[in-house]
């Protein structure tokens, strides 16, 4: 009622200026308070309109509120707003939706770096290449017709770190909670080059019972401690002698399938088996087809041809201490390498150079190809110890860390050629060392101790060394020498986000049996976190 | 002989049975930890943090782990104030029960209004969170509704105990409701505070204390030794105390505290490891005296 009469007032106010010349003053004056009260109560009515509507989305933004409670808070929060919008207005103009709330979460790390060492940029290369009689890596590395020279360490190219300036790399990371059952991460590596790399892409599990978890994709090994870090998580700019000899420059990483137990003892107690596809750098390589035919060795076995098993203890040692051991044990059922030994031959005269190359000597080169199958094994040990002090940013923390690692591969001879360097061509067979054994033992372990000695900035000591033991034994037994190293470095946390070091390093690297390099490398590093706010495992 | 197999077998079963009756709970905090033996005194409590430790910047560890393995229930302050080693340990201990989104998780801060709500995700301003400050465990008054939340929490999980949990939860506000009085008395005219970091300002809020800066010029970053100079400058001649968590530096507090000609105070935002609802309110009263005697 109250209603219609106020429409009705409208609708004569409406009206009034055609009749307007004809009214009066006092008419006038009569329609102004008219007016002015309707507006009064125009204002009266929204007020409280408004009021209504504002207690409506305090309590629909309490009821998602309630009806959230049992998640976390996390930012971005999107919901009262859609909802009470839509509700107020009658007709927002835009789709209702979640929008980007969905989108998994995303960081960024940029790691970049000033280096110079005294082997004219050679260093950072010949610590990854330190000499290993399994591993004849460096000694032809130039043979670029093979395709890969050795140990398949195909498709990898990386840019090598030189003196000067470097990009290492820019680590993009997704992850999410895919669904009730799987969370899902993915982990991109781009080089300075711009060469993208997929360092992990798997799911794991979320509500399996008694303590089981699988993961499947691609990932890097539990295997260890240090190998399931990524480079921006290392307490040093580069990675230690073991890892990088023994398993390359990517670790054990690969495709397959994980299984960890963690079952409810008093103690913590992890277990652990994965089946992986086998298809490393190092540990466990194989040739392409035609190597494999040349030198004949078996095709590539059908995966999965990587087993590894871990076990992990972690006693109880106080609030602001943790310590943790840990066992671990890798199979690759199928290892190849071909080991070239460069010789020289009299000229017999019974081969012909094509023309253009150079004659210079009467002596030709030549090459003792050996072909090796076998499988290899790799065992672990590692032990960690923190302590968190109640020092401000750090202040007093210390983290020690040590790992043992010892690779045995069991090869067999399966061919022996002899070919001129120079055409490629086979010009025999050394038969007699067929299907003689070659067993190639080696083994390294790093020492570091991280220490936080004042607000935001850390200390860092490492030793490591490779080939404690590192020998060939079998038809033929030889015992190399090590490669060693000491790193100090000093970090500055400015902030959770930021971080800048400083590393220098003594390196005694063996690069081949008989030549030593001994020199000074030293890194200036930036680490950059865009996004998410990170969260390491221990 | 045979006689006392069953009976062992019963004394057996009952141990299972005793076993299987008290939850097993973990709490990230003191706090948080006080809260529980107060609305559920019976339930095996291990608290994961100590009261002298950031909890924004602790790190996860195995035992972490180990205690959350067999957890009914995890009860963190939330707000992303543990961030960077609760989910990652939740994740790690293969307890389905536990994950966020179940009854098995509980975070303070979503039962309560939260201040410092909204700004801008710019890490250029420190290390932000926009969701809102997570300190809820300084305001009492929260800290009751926080209590009566976990008694309905608890209820869930555990029906048979459910009146239990929410006399306790009554019992525990009514303490609170008590002491609020006289707290509130005490605060009138307090002449405000310098914290190191906007950890206390929920108590502020409820007893309308001011903050009269904080020694951190924004979240997660050092001052300076001119910021310092500024604070002390634009506090010059007023009355008021700096109060500061075991771990923050030490430095800064103190040297303005000497300039201005007030007390720096180190006070933990936690309470002892072992305290129980009444220890917490002791701890209250500690920071209560503490903001009174501000000169």
């Amino acid at each position: 009622m109250h209603e219609s009469f106020l429409r009705g007032v409208v609708a004569a106010a409406l009206l009034t200026p055609m009749a307007a010349s004809a009214a009066s003053d006092a008419e006038i004056a009569e329609l102004r308070s008219m007016l002015g009260e309707m507006k009064a109560e125009y204002e009266r009515r929204i007020r409280a309109l408004e009021d209504r509507l504002a207690k409506a989305e305090r309590e629909a933004a309490d009821a998602v509120d309630t009806a959230a409670a049992s998640r976390p808070i996390s930012a971005p929060v999107v919901h009262a707003p859609a909802t009470s919008q839509a509700a107020g207005t009658g007709g927002g103009l835009g789709a209702l939706s979640t929008g980007s709330a969905f989108n998994p979460q995303i960081s960024v790390i940029l790691d970049g770096n000033y280096y110079h060492d005294g082997s004219g940029g050679e260093g950072a290369t010949l610590v990854g290449e330190a000499f290993t009689p399994g591993r004849a890596a460096h000694v032809h590395e130039g043979e670029a017709e093979s395709g890969h020279s050795h140990g398949g360490e195909d498709g990898h190219a990386h840019a090598a770190t030189e003196n000067g300036f470097n990009f290492r790399e820019a680590e993009i990371a997704f992850s999410a909670t895919v669904d009730p059952y799987f969370d899902a991460a993915m982990y991109l590596a781009v080089d300075g080059d711009g060469n993208v790399d997929l360092e992990e892409g798997y799911f794991q599990t979320r509500n399996l019972p008694y303590g089981l978890k699988v993961k499947g994709g691609k990932f890097l090994s539990d295997f260890g401690y240090i190998n399931k870090q990524h480079p921006h998580q290392w307490d040093f700019v580069d990675q230690n002698l073991a890892y990088l000899n023994l398993l390359g420059d990517h670790g054990l990483q690969d495709t397959g399938l994980q299984v960890t137990w963690l079952p409810d003892l008093p103690v913590y107690t992890l277990f652990g088996v994965e089946a992986l596809q086998g298809d490393q750098e190092v540990f466990g390589a194989t040739l392409g087809d035609d190597e494999q035919g040349e030198l004949n060795l078996g095709d590539t076995k059908d995966g999965p041809r990587l087993w590894t098993a871990f076990a992990k203890l972690s006693p109880d040692i106080g609030e602001n201490h943790a310590l943790q051991f840990g066992l671990s044990y890798a199979h690759n059922t199928q290892h190849q390498e071909v080991h070239r030994h460069e010789f020289e031959l009299e000229d017999e005269g019974e081969h012909e150079h094509e023309g253009g190359e150079e004659h210079e000597e009467e002596h030709m080169h030549a090459l003792l190809e050996n072909g090796l199958e076998g499988d290899a094994d790799l065992w672990g040990v590692d032990v960690v110890y923190k302590y968190d002090a109640d020092g401000a940013y750090g202040k007093g923390d210390v983290k020690f860390q040590a790992e043992y690692l010892r690779s045995i591969k069991d090869t067999r001879i399966n061919s022996a050629n002899v070919i001129e360097e120079a055409t490629g061509e086979v010009l025999g067979s050394e038969a007699v060392l067929i299907g003689s054994t070659r067993k190639f033992t080696t083994d390294g372990l790093y020492v570091q101790a991280i220490y936080g000695f004042a607000p935001k900035w850390t200390a860092g000591l490492r030793y490591d060394v490779l080939g404690l033991t590192n020998q060939v034994s079998g038809g033929e037994s030889e015992d190399f020498g090590s490669s060693d190293r000491w790193t100090l470095d000093l970090t500055w946390n400015l902030s959770e986000f930021s971080r800048l070091r400083a590393q220098y390093a003594y390196n005694d690297i063996l690069v081949s049996p008989d030549e030593r390099e001994r020199f000074d490398a030293f890194y200036l590093q930036f680490l950059m976190s865009l996004g998410t706010h990170g969260a390491h495992t221990f | 002989m045979i006689q006392r197999i069953p009976l062992v077998l019963v004394g057996l079963l009952t141990l299972a049975a005793m076993r299987a009756s008290a939850l097993d709970v973990v709490a990230t905090s003191p706090s948080m930890g006080a809260l529980v033996r107060e609305v559920a005194p019976r339930a095996a409590l291990t608290v994961l943090a100590g009261s002298n430790r950031d909890l924004h910047t602790l790190q996860a560890k195995p035992t972490m782990m180990r205690a959350l393995r067999g957890a009914d229930l995890v009860v963190a302050l939330g707000a992303e104030l543990e961030v960077g080693w609760l989910p990652v340990a939740i994740r790690s201990a293969a307890n389905p029960g536990i994950l966020p989104g179940t009854n098995g998780y509980f975070e303070a801060a979503a039962q309560v209004p939260l201040l410092d709500v909204g700004g801008s995700a710019d890490r250029a301003l420190g290390d932000v969170h926009p969701v809102g400050n997570p300190h809820v465990n300084m305001d009492p008054l929260r800290m009751a509704t926080v209590g009566r939340a976990l008694a309905e929490r608890l209820a869930l999980i555990d029906p048979a105990g459910a009146d239990g949990y929410r006399r306790a939860a009554e019992a525990f506000a009514g303490k609170v409701e008590q002491r609020v009085g006289g707290w509130r008395g005490k605060l009138a005219g307090a002449p405000g505070v310098v914290l190191y970091h906007r950890d206390a300002i929920y108590l502020l809020d409820r007893f309308g204390v001011p903050l009269l800066g904080t020694i951190e010029p924004i979240p997660g970053v050092p001052p300076t030794g001119r910021q310092i100079s500024e604070l002390t400058s634009a506090l010059k001649g007023r009355p008021g105390i700096v109060i500061y968590a075991p771990y923050q530096s030490p430095q800064a507090p103190k040297s303005l505290a000497t300039n201005l000609g007030w007390q720096a105070v180190m006070l933990s935002l936690e309470p002892p490891q072992g305290a129980d609802g009444d220890g917490y309110l002791a701890h209250i009263g500690r920071w209560v005296d503490t903001l009174a005697g501000a000169k």
